[in-house]
């Protein structure tokens, strides 16, 4: 894991969640060790205003690696500020049911190491069409920056 | 009508509420599923009794795990 410092904020994102959900995916390592490379004892994220503290966040673990999906994040722009970033991002996933694409409106506080301590995710499904298509860039915004697991 | 309750782990957002209801509603004589991602249930309201088994099949093939049944 990349510190913040050092990293554009759009790759440090794409990375951050790549590699996070890459290692959960390759290895039957305990989650709770993986967990807590990429994010703080005291790490709470609300994801469309539902709380998950270190705990539930482990328990989530378990569906990502039941249902096994391939993802790829899509960082469209980020900003960086001191130790925090936001940043609009798609993310697609396929699993062995279903594919598809969502929104993701992410504004995060990480450690000097690169590792999460706050995360508020707002997110929307967007409609199958839009899902296949190139999200739209905004004006005045860098290229995408893409990572996939 | 019956409601039923129960204990599901591993649920963080409303597209894991999404996956866990649709399996769920897949249950004949299932009418209705609402999701409390934060307090981690499900209460199922269904025109017949459901099986317990069937019910954590429904959950595990979304990928999460009952964890017990919180009321009935």
């Amino acid at each position: 894991m990349r510190p913040l410092n050092d990293t554009d904020p759009r790759q440090f994102i794409a990375d951050f969640f790549t590699s996070f959900t890459d290692e959960l995916l390759r290895s039957d390592e305990d989650p709770g060790l993986i967990v807590d490379r990429y994010h703080t004892p005291d790490i709470v994220q609300f994801a469309d205003g539902n709380r998950m503290d270190r705990d539930k966040l482990i328990a989530h673990t378990r569906p990502v690696r039941k249902n096994r999906p391939s993802s790829r994040m899509e960082v469209h722009e980020a900003v960086a500020n001191g130790d925090r970033i936001a940043a609009r991002c798609t993310l697609h996933v396929q699993d062995r049911k279903r594919s598809l694409a969502i929104e993701v409106y992410f504004f995060g506080q990480f450690m000097a190491d690169g590792r999460m301590r706050r995360g508020h995710t707002l997110t929307r499904t967007l409609p199958a069409d839009l899902s296949a298509a190139p999200a739209q860039s905004v004006p005045g915004t860098p290229e995408r920056q893409e990572a996939s697991a | 009508m019956r409601h039923s309750t129960y204990a599901v782990s591993g649920m963080a957002c409303g597209h894991c509420a999404g996956f866990v209801t649709e399996e769920i509603e897949r249950l004949a004589g299932v009418t209705a599923v609402v999701v409390d991602v934060e307090g981690g249930t499900v209460t199922v309201t269904s025109d017949r009794d459901l099986d317990m088994a069937d019910v954590r099949t429904a959950v595990e093939e979304a990928g999460y795990e009952l964890t017990a049944p919180h009321e009935s």
